[in-house]
Order: C-alpha cells, then sequence, then structure tokens
C-alpha cells in the first residue's frame, strides 16, 4: 500500500494559490513511480496530408502538393514525434461549480490534472496541446514538445475563467480538423453537453486512430445529490430555475445519474474510449497514475 | 340518516381543520436558491416525481386536515339517526326501557318463526345500539301485573332477562305496561336530566292497546309531566296476521237432545281480511268412543260466527269438551276446551198425600208423568204417605211430598236429610193442614204456612233469573204466567234465619214458589196443587220442564253444570273437601306440577276443607291429582279447563298513525309500522369511528412521510 500523499489532496491543492506550485506538488508525487518513455526517435513513414495550421513546421510543406491544388499541406509521417498529445480542457459555466467551500471546482481540478499531465509529458519529450473550449473553442495551443511550450499551456489554464455552454463537439471539430492521426487527446469535462452525440464525435476520432481519453470530472455533491430542503435550482449555463424539495427528488436524480454514468461507461467501452470517473475531493495521482500506467503497458 | 351532536358547541373546533392550509399559506419556506451543474437532471427528476409528489402532498394535506376535522368532530360527540326519528329522539344520552311484549298474540308464527322470537331478537338488537351512556331497564310485557323498574347500567341483567324470557299464552295490556314503563323511567336517580325513551316491541294488534287511556307520562326535570320518547317496534313488519280462533265455548242442558243432552254453542272469529270458507269446526268430547261432530263454516272478514251443536253425553259425571279448527298461524286459539259436570240421574220420591185410583184424579200422577218423562234426568220412585215412614230417605236426591198431610216420625229425619244436602219439595192440597204442618216441618219452611185462600189468579211476578226457572224466558214464560189458579195456601212471614226467596207471586203478591236452604240442602215450597184441584197448571206444557228443573235444581244438579273456564293468568279456586290434599295439577302437556310449586294460597272452607287458589298459565284441560286417607288419586269431578284470553285471538292490527297519535305525534313516538328499516334505537354513536379514523389518518400520514 502506498503511503499517502497529502500534497496531492484536493483540499490541500485548493489552498496553493497558483496553478504552478499545483503542477509542482502533483508532478513531483508522480514521478516517483513512473518509467520514463520507451519512445525514442522520428520515424520517416509517410502517413498522409494534412492542411498546414499555424504552428506546423514549415519545414514540412509539401511544395508539391502546393503545386497541385494551390494550397498548403504538411507531410505527415507515422511515429513522427514521441507522443502527441491535445489536453482538451471543458471550460462551461457548469465546470465552475464546487459542492463545498474547501474544494476545488471542476475546472481548478481539471486544470490541475490537464497541466500536470502537460508537465510529465514534456518531460517525457512528448508533445502537448491544449484546448480550452466552452461554447466554442477559446483557446487553442498546438502540442509541442518544448519545455518552453509548457508555460502557455500553463498561463492559458490559469486564465480559463468557466463560462457559456458545454459544446465540446465545436473542439472535437477543431481537432479533426486540426489534429494529426495518432495523437492522443485527453478530454476534461463534466460531459453536461448538450450534443448527445458527443461520444459518437469521440467515437470518431478513435476511429482515426487517436487514442481518447475521458477524463469524467463530477463533484461529490453532484453524484451523491445532498440536498434536503426545498432548493431553487438553476442553471448555470442558461437562466432556468426550477424549485424542487431535495429528499423528493434525490431518488429520482440519483437513479438518472446512476444510468446516465452506465451508460457513458458502456458506450465508451463499445468505442474503445479509456474512461475515467473523477470526483474532485479525491487526490489526483488516484487519476493520473492509473492512466499514465495504462499509456505505459499500451506503448509497450 | 341524519346527523346530530351532542355537543354541538364544540363544532367549532372544526376550524382546526384548516391550520394545514393556514401554515401550507402563510408559514411556507422559501426555497434556497442554488446554481447547479446537473440542472437537467433535477429537472427530469421532479418531472419523472412531479405527479406522485404532488398526489402524496395532496394526500399529506388531506390527511392533515382529516385528522383535525375528525378529532373536532368526535368531540362534539356525533350521532348517525335513521330518517323520520329526528323528531322524536332525544339529544344525548337517554335511559331506556325495552318492553318486549311477550302476550300469547306473539305466539303467532310468520315466516317460520314465531312474532316472539323475532321480537326477543329485535329488543336485543335495540339493547345493543344502545350508547354507553344510556341506563337501560327491560320489562316483560306477559299479563302479569307490571313492576316499575328504575333504568341502570346493568346490560347483564336487562340482556339476560330478554334472552332468558319466553312466550306466554296470557294476555298483555300494553298501556299498563307502557305506564310502568314511564313510571320506572322516572324512578332512576341521577337520570332527571337523561332524555327518557320507551322501546316497545310488540305484533301492534289492537286487541293490546287500550287508546282511551291515558298515554304514558313522567315527572320531567321542573315537576311537570312529560311525554317520554316511545318507539314501536313492530316485529310483524306491516305484514298482516290472519287467524281463525274459537273465542267462545258454552254448553246448556238441552232436554230436547235427550238424558245429558246439552246444546253446545261454539263463536269462531275470523279475525283476517279475508272471507274464510269451509272452516271446518270439531267439536270432541273427552273419552267419547263415538266420532266427534264436525261442521263447516263460512267466516266473513273480520266477523264472528255462532254454530250450535247439539250433543248427548254417554254417561253423567265430570267431561270435558273440545272444539278446534285446522292450526294456522296462532295454534293457542286453535281450539278450546270446556270442563263441565254432566248431572247424574237425579232420584227422586215421590211421596203421594192423596192417591187416587183414578189417575186423573190422583195427587202425584201429573208429577209422575212429568219426572218420568222420556228425556227426564229424573227417576221418580212413587210411594204413598204411610210408606213414608219405611223408606230410605239417603237413597233419593229429592224428597218431593204433595200433599201430604203428615210426616209422623219421619219430620227428623227430612230436616237431617235436607241438612245433609237433599232436596224437599213441597205441594199444598186439601190433605195439609197449616198448623200441623207448621209443627212437623217448621225448621223445614221456607215459610210457615197460615191459611187457605180462594181466588181466580195467575203468577204475576217470576224470578227467570232462578236456575229452576231460568227457561222460562220469551215467549216460554207465556206457560207459566198463563196458569190459572183458584186456590193456593197463604204464607206468614219467615222468622229469624235466612230469609225465603220468592221465585214466583201471585197477583196478589202471595208467594207461589218460595226457596230457603238449609244446611246444605234446598227447600222449595209450592203453595198450591200439583193436580188440577187449585189450578190447571199441570195441563200446561211448562209443568213438565218445571217439575224437572225443580228437581234437578233440589238435588244441585243444576248448579254442577255451571262452570266457566278459568282464562289462563287468572286465579283460580279449587274447593276440596274435609280429608283432602292437593298433591298436584297435571296441564295440558300430560306434565305434573307439584302442589308446592303452585304457590296457592290456601283458606279454610265453611265445610272444614280448604280452598286453593292458584293460577295456571297454559291453555286446555288440567286434572288434579288428590290426596285422600294416604292415596294419591285423579279426581275427575275436579278437571277444569283454562283458555286463553279471547282478545289476544283478535290479531287485527293497530294502524300506527293512531298509535303514533295516542303517544303525542311525531315528536314523541315513532311506530315502525312498515318494518321496513330497522328501529333507530337512539343514534349511533360516531365519536369513536372518528376518533379510529384520526389514528388511521395519522398513521397513514406518517407513512407518507416515510
Amino acid at each position: 500500500m502506498s503511503a499517502p500523499r497529502p500534497l496531492l489532496d484536493p483540499e490541500v491543492l485548493a489552498r496553493l494559490g497558483t496553478l504552478r506550485l499545483r503542477v509542482r506538488s502533483v508532478t513531483e508525487g508522480i514521478l516517483s513511480g513512473l518509467h520514463r518513455s520507451p519512445h525514442h526517435g522520428q520515424s520517416v513513414e509517410f502517413a498522409e496530408h494534412k492542411e498546414y495550421a499555424p504552428g506546423d513546421d514549415v519545414r514540412r510543406i509539401d511544395w508539391k502538393a502546393y503545386g497541385k491544388f494551390d494550397k498548403y499541406y504538411v507531410k505527415q509521417f507515422e511515429q513522427e514525434t514521441n507522443l502527441r498529445c491535445q489536453l482538451v480542457v471543458d471550460s462551461s459555466g457548469s465546470m465552475g461549480w464546487k459542492g463545498a467551500p474547501g474544494r476545488l471546482t471542476k475546472l481548478e481540478y481539471a486544470a490541475a490534472l490537464a497541466a500536470s499531465l502537460a508537465w510529465l509529458l514534456v518531460r517525457q519529450a512528448d508533445a502537448a496541446g491544449l484546448l480550452l473550449c466552452g461554447g466554442s473553442v477559446v483557446k487553442a495551443i498546438p502540442p509541442r514538445a518544448s519545455a518552453g511550450h509548457l508555460l502557455p499551456i500553463l498561463d492559458a489554464l490559469q486564465a480559463a475563467t468557466p463560462a457559456g455552454p458545454t459544446r465540446l463537439a465545436a473542439a472535437l471539430d477543431w481537432l479533426v480538423e486540426h489534429a494529426p492521426r495518432r495523437s492522443a487527446v485527453v478530454v476534461l469535462s463534466d460531459l453536461f453537453d448538450e450534443d448527445q452525440a458527443l461520444l459518437r464525435r469521440l467515437a470518431q476520432l478513435s476511429r482515426r486512430g487517436h487514442e481518447v481519453t475521458v477524463f469524467h470530472l463530477l463533484d461529490p455533491a453532484e453524484l451523491e445529490f445532498p440536498f434536503e430542503e426545498p432548493t431553487l435550482f438553476q442553471s448555470m449555463e442558461d437562466g432556468r430555475e426550477v424549485e424542487a424539495v431535495g429528499r423528493e427528488v434525490k431518488k429520482g436524480y440519483l437513479k438518472l445519474m446512476e444510468g446516465w454514468l452506465a451508460q457513458l461507461k458502456r458506450e465508451c467501452a463499445e468505442a474503445d474510449l479509456d474512461y475515467t470517473l473523477c470526483r474532485t475531493d479525491r487526490p489526483l495521482d488516484e487519476v493520473l497514475l492509473p492512466f499514465l500506467a495504462r499509456r505505459e503497458r499500451s506503448a509497450a | 340518516m341524519s346527523l346530530s351532536f351532542l355537543d354541538p358547541a364544540l363544532l367549532w373546533g372544526l376550524g382546526a381543520a384548516s391550520l394545514p392550509l393556514l401554515i401550507h399559506l402563510f408559514f411556507r419556506r422559501r426555497p434556497r436558491p442554488l446554481a447547479f451543474p446537473a440542472f437537467e437532471f433535477v429537472v427530469r427528476a421532479r418531472r419523472q416525481t412531479e405527479r406522485r409528489l404532488k398526489l402524496r402532498r395532496l394526500l399529506l394535506f388531506l390527511a392533515r386536515t382529516l385528522v383535525l376535522a375528525a378529532v373536532a368532530l368526535a368531540l362534539a360527540r356525533p350521532r348517525a339517526e335513521q330518517p323520520g326519528a329526528a323528531a322524536a329522539t332525544t339529544a344525548g344520552p337517554a335511559a331506556t326501557v325495552i318492553l318486549l311484549d311477550a302476550s300469547a298474540s306473539m305466539g303467532y308464527r310468520l315466516g317460520g318463526e314465531t312474532l316472539f322470537e323475532r321480537g326477543r331478537r329485535e329488543a336485543l338488537s335495540a339493547l345493543t345500539r344502545l350508547g354507553p351512556e344510556d341506563p337501560v331497564a327491560a320489562l316483560l310485557c306477559d299479563g302479569g301485573a307490571p313492576v316499575a323498574v328504575a333504568p341502570s347500567f346493568d346490560r347483564l341483567a336487562a340482556r339476560q332477562l330478554l334472552a332468558e324470557a319466553q312466550p306466554t299464552a296470557l294476555r298483555a295490556d300494553l298501556v299498563s305496561c307502557l305506564a310502568a314503563a314511564a313510571q320506572g323511567l322516572g324512578m332512576g336517580r341521577g337520570q332527571e336530566r337523561l332524555g327518557k325513551k320507551i322501546v316497545v316491541v310488540t305484533d301492534l294488534t289492537a286487541s293490546a292497546w287500550r287508546l282511551d287511556a291515558a298515554p304514558p307520562q313522567l315527572p320531567g326535570p321542573d315537576g311537570k309531566p312529560v311525554r317520554p320518547e316511545v318507539e314501536v317496534v313492530d316485529v310483524a313488519r306491516g305484514a298482516a296476521l290472519p287467524n281463525l280462533a274459537v273465542t267462545e265455548l258454552t254448553a246448556e242442558p238441552d232436554a230436547a237432545v235427550g238424558p245429558r243432552g246439552y246444546r253446545v254453542t261454539v263463536t269462531v272469529l275470523n279475525a283476517g281480511a279475508e272471507r274464510a270458507g269451509e272452516v271446518s269446526l270439531t267439536l270432541r268430547a273427552a273419552g267419547d268412543s263415538r266420532p266427534p261432530v264436525r261442521a263447516f263454516l263460512d267466516l266473513p272478514p273480520g266477523g264472528s260466527v255462532r254454530k250450535t251443536f247439539s250433543h248427548a253425553f254417554a254417561a253423567g259425571g265430570p267431561a270435558l269438551l273440545t272444539a278446534s279448527l285446522p292450526a294456522d298461524g296462532l295454534t293457542l286459539d286453535d281450539q278450546r276446551t270446556l270442563a263441565l259436570r254432566v248431572p247424574r240421574e237425579v232420584r227422586a220420591l215421590v211421596v203421594d198425600g192423596a192417591p187416587s185410583p183414578v189417575k186423573l184424579r190422583d195427587e202425584a200422577w201429573f208429577v209422575e208423568a212429568a219426572l218420568g218423562s222420556a228425556a227426564s234426568p229424573v227417576r221418580p220412585t212413587l210411594i204413598d204417605a204411610e210408606a213414608l215412614g219405611s223408606a230410605d230417605l239417603h237413597a233419593f236426591d229429592v224428597v218431593l211430598l204433595l200433599n201430604v198431610r203428615s210426616v209422623g216420625t219421619r219430620a227428623a229425619d227430612l230436616e237431617a236429610f235436607v241438612q245433609a244436602g237433599g232436596g224437599l219439595f213441597l205441594s199444598m192440597g186439601d190433605q195439609v193442614d197449616p198448623d200441623a204442618t207448621n209443627r212437623e216441618l217448621g225448621p223445614l219452611l221456607p215459610q210457615p204456612l197460615h191459611l187457605v185462600k180462594t181466588a181466580a189468579t195467575t203468577l204475576a211476578r217470576l224470578d227467570e233469573s232462578h236456575p229452576a226457572l231460568a227457561v222460562f224466558t220469551g215467549e216460554a214464560r207465556e206457560g207459566l204466567s198463563g196458569a190459572r189458579f183458584q186456590r193456593y195456601m197463604l204464607t206468614r212471614p219467615a222468622g229469624r234465619g235466612e230469609p225465603p226467596v220468592v221465585l214466583a207471586a201471585f197477583e196478589d203478591g202471595a208467594p207461589a214458589l218460595v226457596e230457603a236452604r238449609r244446611g246444605s240442602g234446598r227447600v222449595l215450597l209450592y203453595t198450591s196443587t200439583v193436580d188440577r184441584e187449585w189450578t190447571d197448571w199441570p195441563l200446561r206444557t211448562s209443568f213438565l220442564p218445571a217439575m224437572q228443573r225443580v228437581a234437578g235444581w233440589l238435588s244441585g244438579a243444576l248448579d254442577d253444570r255451571r262452570d266457566p273456564p278459568t282464562v289462563v293468568g287468572s286465579p283460580r279456586t279449587l274447593h276440596l273437601g274435609p280429608g283432602r290434599r292437593l298433591s298436584a295439577l297435571v296441564g295440558p302437556d300430560g306434565v305434573a306440577r307439584p302442589a308446592r310449586d303452585l304457590g296457592a294460597a290456601t283458606a279454610v272452607a265453611p265445610d272444614g276443607g280448604s280452598d286453593l287458589t292458584f293460577t295456571v298459565r297454559q291453555p286446555g284441560a288440567w286434572q288434579v291429582q288428590v290426596e285422600e286417607r294416604g292415596a294419591t288419586r285423579v279426581e275427575a269431578g275436579l278437571a277444569f279447563a283454562a283458555v286463553i284470553d279471547a282478545r289476544e285471538a283478535d290479531t287485527r292490527r293497530l294502524e300506527p298513525a293512531a298509535l303514533t297519535a295516542w303517544l303525542g305525534g311525531e315528536a314523541t313516538a315513532r311506530v315502525d309500522g312498515q318494518g321496513g328499516a330497522a328501529p333507530a334505537g337512539p343514534g349511533l354513536p360516531l365519536w369513536s369511528m372518528l376518533l379510529a379514523l384520526a389514528v388511521a389518518l395519522f398513521l397513514a400520514e406518517s407513512a407518507l412521510l416515510s
């Protein structure tokens, strides 16, 4: 049994003022059990063309294709890098909620998780990118493996504010268009998306060769519904309100929530998506270590 | 069904039922606003449970409201009342007397059970319906003198009395019973402020009610008389009670029928509303081997018919006659029994004081012919005056001295004969010496003889009520009053002792027939002749029956024939001679009731015997067992018949409206004439049920909350 790591406790992290401190705290705890990445070198095997996007290496522009189509295309090769990981962080209004005062909001928890992953990836010479999305893509940082690239990711995460509806579909559309093949896509969201076809889109990504991991972030209060008294529930993404007595709707709520989670888990398994339910009151290493271990096994 | 409240002022408590609504309106908790990410789940969960929750909230609201309303209503102590009873129902607890009619008419069998069985069930039901705060007494109206009983809370005693009540053959006077019930209601201590109620369970036959009497009343709280509330439960449920009954059975000796001949009259009543035709009426004499006499009657509705039979008994002595009808709803009155003593043959010694070889001139010729006729119950023995000295007087019941000059030495024997119960008849004539006769027979003569008067006259005054002359009424009277007399013996006023009774007198007031009792015997003085010397009466048609009846009366035979039946429940006195003791009475059912169980009152009779007075409660023929000289035997001569009161046979029903009016109208009375609904009773208390409902609602509210 591993020794307790108080620095990874969300309540402790919540008391740390900046994301950088949180990342450092998290990664120092994580590194003790992490192996080094087995992926080195670059592949030279051509894989496909991809339309040029800002951030792509201009040295890989295929000038012949430009001559044919009058558009810039970048040649892509198999295992071009060790890993290209796109961190998709949901910054919708609902992510800014926490069920108890000493707890991290879901967005803060997601930011800490995403930053820690970025730091770990870069440290292994893998490329990490960030996609912040709410109602639309708020911020997009292409994957880079350089240590200097970590700073803008942390800044973007630090500056992220929860607002607007959840529309992960916009981020996924962006990814389909811009992400190279066989990259890793890590989605950190509460998945309260109006788009019922979200998982289908994620499955579509998976079929395109991407390794999709879903970190489903939920506050314990969302899972347990600890409300008893008459409450005026307000939507965090629009102006709707509904009055209900907590103890009267609790049973129905929990049943719906349980059914939804079971459905998500089943559909993710069917689409070969790596699904992890993350309670925001649990230590981050409980999420990161199993994820990294799975990554290590799949890379081997 | 209507509702009344014992404490209507507490109905203000019903306002408490609005508390849940007021709390909902004014103390509703404001919901705490909360921005929640899984808002959609809350919306969907609420949508799924909304209908159920609304229903639950409504049920909770109803349960709480009803709990408070039920408690408030229970405190006001509501009662459910039957329709129509509201006006006559006392509010609050009522002291109640349940009066059960146990008269003979309640033995009517209707629908496989008697009205009494039905009535007992109704009475017990009325007892069960009483509230816990109602004191009660039960009273049987069974022909006895009703005894007022104060209501109490001893329900067990009342229930026991009703459950063990048995029908009787007696007549019930429901008016007297109601008066006793009302008196009992006024006797209850601490019950002055309670309502007063009488529940009468009866068959509603009109004969049991005397609506000309005063209705029941009792002293009110302020001393003024008040009427109790009366509820009459008709156990016949409005049904008609058709009934045929033998209401009267009489028998009169009828010489025309022959020796021991009787004219038997049976009265049959049809109490039904429809004509009854071809009704078989049977007359049977006990112990008579001959077939019974049968007749068929046609009875009008509500009317009665008299049927006369001629019946000659085979032998003298005690006899039982029974007239019977086919069994119907009320069997007690389908037959009636009469006990009578058929006179034995009267042995008469005729002493001829002036015999003559010419029959028409013989003093005794007409008398002997009259007494010895074919249908006569008298067997005459004719002797002359000289033979009287050797005659055995004890072998005769009656001695007739016809124009006898002197009885000689037999005067004392004659006096002893009469004193012991024998009869003596004296007629006058030219042989009679008033002074000598006065000397010899002075103690026996009703009046001393004086002298012979010659005057044409007739009988001007007749005592038709006397048994010896009872047959000379109407046209038959002419037979006596038409007789002419030329001479007759005048008499002197009687001395001390029992005054004589003049049965017939001449126009001048001189007695023609004078009667006197001497000891156990009787003496009759006839102041003219029994031949044609002084009168033509022997030639008249009235002479023969008159002489036969005189002989019968002097021997006591006429007296014995009169034994009116005893009405059940009425006292019957039985005379037992010296040396006799009552052992038992054997009823019509054959069961012997020992004398010690009869509770008979005993009195010493003048002859040294005893007179026992007792009451029988079963109709029919009763035999008497006597003990004499250590031996027990049935004394046929003491047998008697008991009959039910003929009024009980009249099952025609009383109009409920008339009874209601007599009881004070609908304000104080309810007559359940149709019998369709169960009697109202004092109303069904609802508060216990309401409290149970409140508890149930409270438990339901708790279950809804959990």
